[in-house]
């Protein structure tokens, strides 16, 4: 009984909270390169 | 309201990314004193002698102190007006001991130009009725080439002369 209930509950959360997985690494990669470009750039303005 | 919490945490990125960024210009700005290269200073262009630093006997590099110099220039199509030598031939070059902090203060009288002293952070544009100015710590040796970076006619890639810091 207990072990449906379980699997019930779990079927139900993946139903509603949609798979972010790709968009969040894509989010991270754009901040990633906004970041690294910001450092390049402040980094050559301190050389100079 | 329900947020995943992916999107939790890309939303903290985001807006902790825009904080820090807006705190770095802040500092930048108002303790630093980053302004534009030509923040409002002017000049009439008909009559740039009337201000001392363009008066023709003050063109070109002055020494104010030990290791401050001052170097005031006047662009014109198509030339960079850096004073005259001794002998009364036009500047060209100009040398400065590394190290040394200097002010470039650069206008012109005819159309706008630009004022990039090429591999350092002297970079400005130069217009008619304003006094365009930057100050900075000449750290790197070597010859730098000053060139005009805004196409200012036909005789634009004719613009040049040349900074060289030495040891």
């Amino acid at each position: 009984m207990g072990n449906v209930q379980e699997r019930k509950t779990k079927s139900d959360t993946e139903k509603n909270e949609p798979d972010l997985k790709g968009t969040f690494i894509s989010v991270m990669l754009v901040g990633v390169f906004l970041i690294v470009s910001w450092v390049g750039i402040y980094t050559l303005f301190m050389v100079r | 309201m329900h947020l995943h919490k992916y999107e939790k945490i890309w939303l903290t990125f985001g807006i902790g990314s825009l904080v820090i960024f807006l705190v770095v210009l802040a500092f930048g700005a108002f303790w630093q004193g980053t302004h534009p290269q030509s923040h409002g200073v002017t000049i009439d262009p008909e009559n740039i002698e009337a201000n001392d630093a363009f008066k023709p006997e003050n063109l070109g590099i002055t020494k104010v102190s030990d290791d401050k110099y001052i170097v005031n220039i006047v662009a014109t199509a198509f030339n960079y007006n850096l004073g005259v030598d001794e002998e009364g031939k036009p500047v060209k070059d100009i040398r400065i001991p590394k190290g040394s902090t200097v002010l470039f203060q650069v206008t012109t009288k005819d159309v706008v130009h630009g004022f990039n002293v090429a591999g350092t952070n002297i970079n400005m544009m130069v217009e008619p009725g304003y006094i365009s100015s930057y100050e900075t710590v000449l750290d790197n040796t070597g010859e730098f080439t000053i060139v005009c970076n805004e196409y200012c006619g036909v005789g634009h890639h004719l613009m040049f002369a040349t900074v060289e810091v030495y040891e």
